[in-house]
């Protein structure tokens, strides 16, 4: 009875919570579309993919940049809204390539957490785009810091904990917010996984890394029956379409299998997590065994194969650099992973692996680029790597004609912690800079 | 930095070691060793503003001189910092490092006779780490699963000397109190006393009412000898009392774990209760709401930049806390609370200058001056002031921004980090050893 009547407390403070968060989040009008064009003028425009241009100007109109360039350049369209930023620097929305947003808002309230399922260590079939909740008190805290899009993964404590999710940090619901559903799923394999490795007493299968390696094979293996069982079956559904036979029994939907099936294909990106160079060396071998598609994730203490790594050709979700290094390895060995990734041509891109600290995504790049990254490909690493690494390069990541108009406006350097962002637009609106923090300041402000 | 300049400075460090070379041997743990004159830097005092190409002269692992117009003795071993920025040491008044995870002993809520000194693993490369991130002082404090967990240790981060060298010499005692979710988390689901915040502050009372107790049957046994009674017995001792004893003498500086604004007001009534004072709160990510009400009792907070979210209690956290209770008269510092975050507190520092506008000064003492004060050795080290412990960090850009990184780092007037030499980069540290 105690603990029904504990949970029933939190429920209900988990219900206030959520609503007081949705009563900051929602943004009147927010499913309308860009009304009015709105021209950023005379700003320092940081455009990613054609360089710097000092008294820029910016035109965001319908949603989309429809023209970036030297202020004398660009012809401003009637019945814009003009916004003199001069002085001010300019650049495209910034892109986190892990998060938890949405699958929690207080790490110890269990209630308020979606995080993983640890039921198993094999679950392909959960949709992080199902538990993603839009009204996040945590959304906009990230959002005020020019953090406009997001992947969402779950925790990392399976081998496959299901599959991410590719976010627009505003929206009116998490339909519009979620742009792309299971655009790529986590295969982690770091040794943390090993939750049953126990004393010979407690041990269960997986216990070790053979257990794990094991058990992705086989459901990999799996995975291959269970397509060509599904491939079979459309090929004599067809035969007996044409011969006017009666269909074939199709085979049993397996919910787990299914979900690997794009990704034996090709057809979507696994995200390779691995530290230390033994296990990425496994991790790799495993997804080439089975012909998989990969990104990297991680590799905080791979230093030792990294021309290995480079020789991949893949890129790599690198970090956080603030992991600490091995009690062997010097103080900065994380911290310039970066730019050592960057020196063999691989591109990187940074994650905050966070929910609460997404906000301070960009000092990670930062700080990356005082152990050796340069400044352009740090803020690259943020922006355009990061779109191309999930297949939207095509509507995020820099300020390029044609592109969705998710636009940062700050008073100076995008990676200083000291620069304050001023303006977030979303599709070319102006998102409110709000969020519970600034209204509890201003509470106590009075 | 272009090679000559880089060899000149190994050269610099050659002249260090050998000046510490000649004194090695000396029973004195103190730094007695040869002059260092620091020189071409941007020197942030804290105290007393900025020096464009100013100097230090460091004798005796003590600041002697700081200006513009310093001049050292010959022979005084030279560091050129042309160009680059020199702060104090960073102090951190808030860690756990260096204790292999001994900081609750959770079998009793009330637990101030435990030692930190007693865990204190001084070859824990976190300290390294620390070192390497420009902290040359730290507080290690218990963990707060008890309501009074038990008395900190102060170290300097000369890494690679032996412990004793290591532990902060007559610094101030300090124990750590703590209060909300943490204790009523681990004792509650023991269903043990406290399990609720009720709880929490009846065990503390409680346990400061036996101190009481304790202290009076003393009195009266001392009254009892002075008067010549010679069958006086005295009382047993007891460590864990004895300890309480001290808060209410007022001899161990409290510093108490806490979120909540609700919170800290009870623990100011129950410190006027008994008759001592609290040193700072830490964490008091709630400070903003009651900043008059801490600064009326000269109460400094030691908490972070923009963490939040984690808990219930820290649900209302707000990265304009810091500067918010600043302005209205709190002493206020920014810790770590991790082995991670210990390595850039500058940085952590530097966002109070964005959220609140605290100046560049301001930002920087509460990583240094105020933290300095929280500890109690605020008269030794937290600024570049004649008199003051050479403790010195050398950063190769403005160290209020994400890019500013140590390049040397000093305690006591001798270089214990230095980015520039292969390996880990530290002086006295060997691997091995």
């Amino acid at each position: 009875m105690r603990t029904s009547a504990i949970s029933h407390q939190l429920s209900a403070k988990c219900r206030f919570l959520a609503l007081l968060g949705m009563a900051l989040f929602i943004v009147m009008g927010w499913a309308l579309a860009q009304e009015r064009p709105v021209v950023l003028k005379g700003g320092k425009l940081l455009t990613i993919t054609h360089g710097v241009i000092e008294n820029g100007t910016l035109v965001m109109q319908g949603g989309k940049i429809t023209s970036v360039g030297a202020a004398d350049s660009v012809t401003v369209p009637g019945g814009a809204q003009i916004v003199d930023v001069t002085g001010m620097t300019v650049y495209p929305g910034l892109i986190d390539s892990e998060t938890n947003l949405g699958l929690t808002e207080i790490l110890v309230e269990r209630m308020t957490n979606d995080l993983v399922e640890m039921s198993d260590e094999i679950m392909p079939h959960m949709h992080t785009a199902e538990a993603f909740h839009a009204e996040s008190t945590l959304i906009p805290v990230a959002r005020m810091n020019g953090i406009t899009n997001a992947v969402v993964a779950p925790s990392s404590e399976d081998t496959l904990p299901g599959q991410d999710s590719f976010i627009q940090l505003a929206g009116a619901s998490a339909t519009e917010m979620l742009l792309i559903r299971d655009n790529a799923m986590p295969l982690n394999f770091t040794g943390e996984e090993r939750r049953n490795k126990g004393g010979f007493e407690k041990q269960k299968f997986p216990a070790t890394r053979m257990g794990l390696a094991a058990q992705l094979r086989q459901t990999f293996v799996d995975a291959q029956d269970y397509k060509a069982k599904w491939a079979d079956y459309d090929h004599k559904k067809t035969d007996a379409a044409r011969d006017k036979k009666p269909e074939p029994l199709a085979p049993k939907r397996d919910l787990k299998l299914e979900a690997l099936v794009p990704y034996l294909e090709g057809k979507k990106t696994i995200v390779l997590a691995a530290e230390s160079p033994s296990d990425l060396e496994t991790a790799v071998n495993l997804a080439n065994e089975f012909k998989l598609k990969f990104v990297l994730n991680h590799i905080s203490h791979s230093q030792p194969v990294l021309d290995y790594v480079g020789k991949l050709m893949v890129p790599v979700i690198v970090g956080p650099i603030y992991e600490a290094p091995r009690p062997e390895e010097r103080y900065d060995t994380v911290y310039s992973l970066p730019a050592q990734l960057y020196q063999r041509g691989v591109k990187i891109a940074f994650a905050s692996y966070s929910a609460h600290e997404v906000r301070n995504l960009p000092y990670q790049a930062g700080y990356a680029t005082a152990f050796g990254l340069p400044h352009e490909e740090a803020l690259k690493a943020i922006t355009i790597n990061p779109a191309e690494i999930w297949g939207v390069a095509d509507r995020l990541g820099s300020l390029d004609t044609g592109k969705t108009a998710n636009v940062v406006v700050a008073n100076g350097d995008p990676l200083d912690v000291k620069t304050d962002v001023k303006k977030v637009f979303v599709e070319g609106r102006e998102v409110p800079m709000t969020s519970r923090q600034v209204w509890l300041r201003d509470q106590y402000s009075k | 930095m272009r090679s000559i300049e880089k060899s000149a400075l190994r050269l610099v460090w050659v002249a260090v070691v050998l000046a510490q070379a000649a004194a090695f041997g000396q029973a004195s743990s103190s730094a007695a060793h040869g002059d260092v004159l620091i020189k071409n830097a941007m020197v942030m005092t804290v105290t007393h503003g900025n020096i464009t190409n100013g100097a230090i002269y460091i004798k005796d692992g003590k600041i002697a001189a700081v200006g513009a117009d310093i001049h050292a003795p010959d022979g005084a071993a030279v560091i050129d910092a042309d160009g680059k920025y020199v702060t104090p040491g960073i102090v951190d008044s808030h860690s756990h490092i260096a204790l292999d995870d001994d900081i609750n002993e959770a079998t009793s809520p009330i637990t101030p006779q435990m030692m930190m000194k007693d865990a204190f693993d001084y070859q824990d490369k976190a300290i390294y780490r620390a070192l390497a991130g420009g902290v040359t002082t730290s507080l290690l404090l218990h963990g707060s699963a008890n309501m009074i967990g038990g008395q900190a240790v102060v170290i300097k981060h000369k890494y690679g000397t032996s412990r004793d060298e290591m532990l902060f010499p007559n610094a101030p005692r300090s124990i750590k109190f703590a209060s909300g979710e943490n204790p009523k988390r681990v004792y509650g689901a023991r269903d043990q006393l406290p399990s609720t915040r009720m709880g929490n502050f009846a065990v503390q009372r409680e346990a400061l009412v036996q101190a009481q107790e304790y202290m009076r049957e003393w009195d009266n046994y001392n009254e009892k000898v002075k008067r010549g009674d010679k069958d006086a017995t005295p009382p047993k001792h007891d460590l864990k009392l004895e300890a309480l004893a001290d808060v209410l003498r007022g001899k161990l500086m409290v510093q108490i774990h806490i979120y909540r604004a609700d919170e800290m007001l009870t623990e100011i009534a129950m410190a006027k209760e008994f008759g001592y004072k609290i040193r700072a709160f830490h964490h008091a990510l709630e400070a903003y709401k009651v900043p008059e009400k801490l600064a009326a009792e000269n109460i400094a907070i030691a908490t972070f930049a923009d963490w939040w979210g984690y808990k219930q209690e820290a649900w209302d956290a707000i990265p304009w806390n810091a500067v918010m209770a600043m302005r209205k008269g709190v002493r206020v510092a920014i810790k770590s609370d991790s082995e991670d975050y210990t390595r850039r507190l500058n940085q952590e520092a530097a966002k109070t200058m964005r959220y609140g506008g605290a100046t560049e000064e301001e930002a920087l003492k509460m990583i240094t001056l105020n933290a300095a004060w929280i500890v109690g050795v605020d008269d030794r080290v937290g600024s570049i002031d004649v008199g003051k412990d050479a403790d010195i960090v050398i950063w190769n850009g403005y160290p209020l921004s994400s890019y500013g990184v140590p390049e040397k780092v000093l305690i006591d007037g001798e270089v214990y980090f230095d980015r520039s030499l292969p390996g880990l980069g530290t002086t006295h540290y060997k691997e091995g050893k």
